[in-house]
């Protein structure tokens, strides 16, 4: 962002965000809002997608030592819950929630940055430059889902030894030490969608591109597409869950299972969950 | 050992320095800026082919694309493979005794891939999209090529070997992302470049 440019739009910067009209297909830069769909129900827990973000985005394996200092490198993360009431059969109550970058519209990290690293871009995804960033950790300690990554370690050095850099993904950096990073929606993905969909004079289709994880994910839990585009499956899962990004408190009906992680504390996440639903008779 | 490291890594520096003779300067060698100062000559590289840019491109009036195929389709201009050369040059017989053409053939019998060198090298970080300004420029304006290509790369149509002539720096990119281009012939409409961080960087 050029100075003379957030000069001229002073204004739109300070706009309060999300707000309607925001997005919108006729608009140059708001004909995309990238958004995801998981579905509680659905998620085994089986780590496919943590593994799909390892490989696709060149994240070092930390190892167990610093597994246990909370230094893990992972930008997609299943979380377990237990659930107390489920009496003889424990395991029973296992859920599973994975956890992303909910690319919040109104991102708490994104302004506590000192030096502006991390913003929001045109497509509604909260950026993070890996170059721009001087390691305050400011965003992370900001952040309410615990979302960020700290390098630690000097991991170019060490983690990929001799043969495996060749695994490396090359449209993805590998960060060096001292810089914050986070879960991008596989951003190197969607902009080479978006420039093969402009030059054919389109819009990145429904289903055309993927995140690595949902692409990854063998029960189809994860969900992904172009929220503005009224006729994509993610749109119609967010409003048959009646899940609206510009609110903040969602009145719907209790049949629907739709909802947003930490809605109250007014952070408009791009990711939908829904509940799971468990019989505790059975 | 701080010292002996140090050491090392100046001598490093020296051999490097005194491969390329004209390190690489920030706007440019003193006396090569122009007004808008970030018209910055690039170091001369040594191609293995004196590569006749002008030959082609200004005489015989090819066009950029007909060889850097990857230009209008995708991240990489792309330098063309050998065959490509072999596909014109056996067939033109007045230029076979040529000392670069037969340097050209030798490469060929040899089956060995030319080594060219690169030219226009930006960092590891960034992204660059040769198919969105190609494809906003060239098709959807109809501007010419050499004008189009001639944005970032300079007049290469007068050029031997290519050389780079900007400093294909972040501000030099901003510099044209942020005025207003109109987006096709018939449109008046105009827009400027997309200008967020992720557009480029990785």
């Amino acid at each position: 962002m050029s100075i003379t440019n957030l000069l001229n739009n002073w204004s739109f910067y300070r706009n309060k965000r999300p707000y309607r009209g925001q997005y919108d297909l006729n608009r140059q830069y708001g004909e995309y809002k990238w958004a995801m769909a998981v579905d509680l129900d659905i998620c085994t827990g089986c780590n496919a997608c943590t593994t799909a973000c390892y490989a696709e985005n060149n994240l070092p394996v930390v190892g167990k030592h610093r597994f246990e200092h909370g230094q893990v490198m992972h930008w997609i993360r299943i979380e377990r819950y237990w659930d107390e009431k489920m009496g003889e059969f424990p395991e029973q109550g296992t859920s599973f929630l994975p956890m992303m970058c909910q690319q919040c519209e109104a991102a708490p990290c994104e302004t506590v940055c000192p030096v502006a690293a991390t913003s929001h871009t045109n497509d509604g995804l909260n950026s993070q430059n890996y170059h721009r960033c001087i390691g305050s950790r400011y965003c992370s300690a900001n952040c309410p889902f615990k979302v960020r990554y700290f390098n630690w370690w000097n991991y170019p050095s060490t983690a990929w030894p001799a043969p495996l850099e060749d695994q490396l993904n090359p449209d993805v950096t590998v960060r060096t030490k001292g810089v914050m990073e986070k879960c991008t929606f596989c951003v190197q993905r969607l902009s080479e969608a978006k420039s093969r969909a402009r030059t054919e004079y389109r819009l990145v289709r429904d289903g055309e591109v993927l995140p690595a994880c949902a692409q990854a994910c063998p029960t189809g839990a994860i969900s992904f597409g172009n929220i503005v585009d009224p006729e994509s499956k993610i749109a119609k899962m967010w409003k048959n869950q009646q899940v609206d990004l510009y609110k903040d408190m969602q009145e719907k009906d209790n049949t629907v299972r739709g909802y947003r992680i930490l809605e109250d504390l007014r952070p408009f996440p791009s990711v939908m969950y829904m509940e799971r639903v468990r019989d505790a008779e059975a | 050992m701080i010292h002996r490291l140090l050491a090392v890594l100046s001598l490093a520096f020296l051999c490097g320095s005194a491969v390329n003779a004209e390190p690489f300067v920030q706007g440019g060698p003193i006396g090569s800026q122009t007004s808008d100062g970030y018209n910055a000559l690039g170091p001369v590289v040594q191609q293995p082919i004196d590569f006749p840019h002008y030959r082609h491109a200004k005489d015989m009036g090819i066009n950029c694309m007909y060889c850097h195929t990857g230009a209008r389709r995708g991240y990489v201009s792309v330098i063309p493979r050998e065959d490509k050369c072999i596909g014109c040059h056996q067939n033109i017989e007045s230029v076979k005794d040529k000392p670069r053409i037969k340097k050209l053939f030798e490469y060929w019998d040899k089956k060995e891939p030319i080594p060219w060198k690169k030219v226009n090298d930006l960092p590891d970080f960034v992204r660059f999209n040769h198919e969105r300004h190609i494809q906003r420029f060239y098709f959807r304006q109809d501007r010419p090529v050499r004008e189009v290509c001639g944005y970032c790369h300079g007049d290469v149509a007068n050029m031997t070997v290519d050389r780079r002539v900007k400093s294909l720096s972040m501000g030099w990119c901003v510099s044209c992302h942020e005025k207003d281009h109109k987006e096709s012939v018939t449109n008046m409409k105009t827009s400027h470049g997309p200008n967020e961080c992720w557009q480029c960087h990785k």
